[in-house]
């Protein structure tokens, strides 16, 4: 599991994806992947007042903090002064801070005479943060004048209209494997969902979720979001797309504003094309005037540059788990009907009422498709009904802890494929054959008043060689 | 002192009450050291490295006046960030005019008291809306950028504002501008475990409000920051509105007397006759007084 990149060694490897569904603390972001190659970052820095930015808003909260309060310092500080700030308690968080602000390359660090570290913000970070702070943030364009977008959607609407399109995404994910189709998913983006979202072997089977696929469902909304924005960086830059002008175009979207109409002619080729893809996933809303074409900007898309750990962008929950086993989820949408499929019996759905039972069967079905028992109860957990989310625990006990049972009963059993020796000449054969099969690392078991044993079929033929000797 | 956080809410998102002394006789006594355009334009970018650490960070300035205070701005209300300097200069302004309007009916001796009382409970009044609003919601405190004189008329009023903050857990954070160190705020920041700073250089006010009072409350439990020297316990006569090392006590309702009365003005009981007489009564209680 990897939390910060500062964790990583090596600076141009990629960062595997963390993937379980506890987000606190991980930060998987898309910058911690991609911008570390060493020749392009301090390039990519400079270009515009925004990227610094967002490349601030990405950071973990203490190293935020130190670039504040090392914003208007222009010297060189040294590493012994930075340790003065933290109290004992907060090193490791210290050392994470000021790694990762090296490997982003926002911090460089020198050595100075006495061999003493001495550290510098990045002069052209620096000045751009100053700007910003000065004199505000800049948006990265103009919204359109009102009277020439006729009729934008309240924010309310937009928000709707966001959760329609991610949900309807999610559903195209789930009814793939069902062979169903939908088109209002452009291809380019399935592309990038098949990348390991989807499994398909050959054109004429349905594609299939994978593992992650499904554990994909069960993670929150944002991380889902980073997790696709990610993959659809990897895809584009397959695609021989220049990654940079991508990122930095992703970033300049999170600093618009939600719910207001920006002109599609400002864009380049290549951004129009993006937001066609990301207009699929609900982040960006396009409209069509008389003349011209815009663009609006969801709370997908501003939320872009907060980090996973903020579980404020996360929506109110709707499960309620009885002690019992029984489930009542209040909700009228399909795709959660079809999330909770995965690990429970539904039983019966009214209009706004799914009611289920999380039965030891349904939880195999989950486990058997990779889904753990920890995504679940963070699943059930995450998504409580304000109710009984207030309850500690909010999902029962006994409940949590059959879960577990049940996952952990599969994993009880371990088959070894063996073979059973017995009626043995002598004692003498026996306890060298026991003796043999235990210097193999293969002996499981043995009775030594019956003269039995059970040894791995893995060294079957040395046993057998082994026995044909003893009786010459 | 403070205690802990009994809920969770985000990691490092805050809602920032920052409250300005605008109080004029106030600024024109020390505007050798620092003007108050200055003042102004450092807390400009304080506000605005402030909204640019997170993007659900929320920042609200409240102005305290000399007979007045008043919400200056709101970052969860306005929309449109070109133009948020410029709103919020321009309604500064109008609420120094209609502040100095207020003023003229009488003679004004100096040195002037500023309303902190208010602004404090105005804070605090938008903090219970916040909290109200719904489970979710970012973490508030308070900073006082504060350099009037204490006024003792004030005394039971901060308290009150005091003892509910430390309530709701909010920490009240004080940044003294002026020459003397205030007896409020470092009762305020003591009760409710913020922090209680007086820069020794004003011209690098953005540098301690950036270091110092930018730090979110979850990056505080890590990070070295100004511990309280001394506290000024001292408390105010609730009968002449004056400091005091020493007073009487009501022993019912704990009201605070510079002198010996026969009845308690706050609550009605009548204190005895006998015990009155003899000076060293044990009705007569001494306060705890630290010195600077």
């Amino acid at each position: 599991m990897v939390r910060w990149c500062g964790e990583s060694t090596e600076p141009n490897k990629p960062i595997p994806i963390y993937f379980g569904p506890k987000t606190t603390g991980a930060h998987p972001r898309f910058l911690s992947r991609r911008l570390p190659s060493p020749a392009t970052l301090p390039q990519h820095l400079t270009t515009e007042n925004k990227d610094a930015a967002a490349i601030l808003r990405s950071l973990p909260p203490l190293a935020k903090k130190y670039v504040l309060q090392l914003l208007y310092i222009d010297g060189p500080v040294t590493a012994k002064l930075l340790d003065e700030w933290v109290l004992p308690d907060g090193v490791s968080k210290h050392k994470v801070a000021i790694d990762r602000l090296i490997q982003l390359r926002v911090l460089s660090e020198t050595l100075d005479r006495k061999k003493e570290a001495t550290y510098r913000l990045n002069p052209t970070f620096q000045l751009n943060l100053q700007k910003h702070i000065l004199h505000g943030g800049i948006l990265p364009r103009e919204p359109m004048p009102l009277n020439v977008t006729v009729r934008l959607p309240s924010l309310e609407d937009l928000d709707a209209y966001a959760v329609q399109q991610w949900e309807c995404f999610l559903l195209h994910l789930i009814n793939s494997a069902e062979a169903e189709k939908s088109t209002n998913i452009s291809s380019s983006m399935m592309k990038v969902f098949q990348r390991c979202l989807l499994n398909q072997r050959d054109d004429r089977e349905p594609p299939k979720l994978t593992e992650s696929g499904f554990q994909f469902l069960l993670m929150d909304t944002s991380a889902q979001l980073w997790y696709i924005i990610r993959e659809y960086i990897s895809n584009s830059e397959d695609h021989g797309v220049d990654t940079a002008d991508l990122i930095a175009f992703l970033l300049e979207l999170s600093f618009h504003v939600t719910g207001e109409a920006y002109n599609v002619n400002t864009l380049t080729d290549v951004q129009r094309h993006i937001i066609k893809d990301l207009a699929d996933l609900g982040l960006v809303k396009l409209q069509q005037g008389r003349k011209e074409s815009w663009f609006i900007p969801t709370k997908l898309a501003t939320n872009l540059s907060i980090s996973l750990a903020d579980s404020s962008s996360r929506k109110q929950g709707f499960v309620v788990v009885e002690t019992n086993f029984r489930m009542y989820a209040y909700s009228t949408s399909k795709l959660h009907c079809e999330i909770l499929r995965l690990f429970s019996r539904i039983e019966y759905q009214l209009p706004n009422l799914i009611v289920g039972a999380i039965t030891k069967e349904s939880l195999y079905k989950a486990f058997e498709s990779g889904i753990t028992s920890e995504q679940i109860i963070s699943f059930l957990q995450q998504n409580a009904h304000p109710r009984v989310a207030e309850r500690i625990p909010s999902v029962p006990e006994n409940v949590t802890d059959q879960i577990r049972l049940w996952e952990s009963d599969l994993n009880r059993v371990e088959m070894d494929p063996a073979h059973l020796y017995d009626e043995f000449p002598s004692r003498d054969v026996f306890e060298s054959a026991c003796d043999f099969a235990r210097e193999y690392g293969g002996l499981l078991w043995e009775n030594s008043k019956k003269m039995r044993i059970v040894v791995k079929a893995e060294i079957y033929a040395q046993m057998k060689e082994f026995l044909r000797r003893q009786k010459e | 002192m403070t205690p802990a956080a009994s809920k969770l809410y985000t990691d490092d998102v805050s809602l920032l009450m920052v409250l300005i002394d605008t109080n004029p006789f106030f600024w024109n006594s020390i505007k050798s050291t620092l003007s108050f355009s200055k003042f102004i334009s450092n807390v400009l970018a304080f506000l605005n490295s402030i909204l640019l650490l997170n993007q659900l960070n929320q920042v609200v300035l409240i102005a305290t006046g000399y007979n007045s205070c008043d919400y200056i701005f709101d970052s969860s209300a306005s929309q449109n960030q070109n133009q948020r300097a410029e709103s919020l200069l321009q309604k500064l302004e109008e609420f120094v005019e209609k502040d100095e309007s207020l003023c003229r009916e009488d003679s004004v001796d100096a040195p002037g008291f500023s309303l902190l009382s208010g602004s404090l409970s105005m804070a605090l009044c938008y903090i219970q809306k916040v909290f109200r609003s719904g489970p979710l919601h970012p973490r508030p405190r308070i900073l006082c950028l504060h350099g009037s004189p204490d006024g003792p008329g004030q005394y039971v009023a901060i308290m009150n504002a005091i003892f509910s903050a430390q309530r709701s857990m909010v920490p009240v954070d004080s940044c003294i501008l002026g020459a003397q160190h205030s007896a409020f705020l470092q009762q305020a920041s003591y009760i409710t475990g913020g922090v209680y700073l007086k820069p020794q250089l004003l011209d690098g006010l953005f540098q301690y409000l950036s270091t110092v009072f930018a730090t979110d409350l979850h990056s505080r439990s890590f990070l070295q920051l100004p511990k309280p020297v001394g506290v000024d316990f001292r408390a105010s006569c609730f009968c002449h509105k004056n400091t005091i090392d020493m007073g009487y006590i009501c022993s019912v309702c704990l009201s605070i007397f510079c002198k010996h009365q026969k009845k308690c003005s706050t609550c009605g009981s009548v204190f005895g006759q006998s015990q009155a007489q003899d000076s060293s009564t044990p009705d007569r209680k001494r306060k705890t007084s630290v010195d600077k």
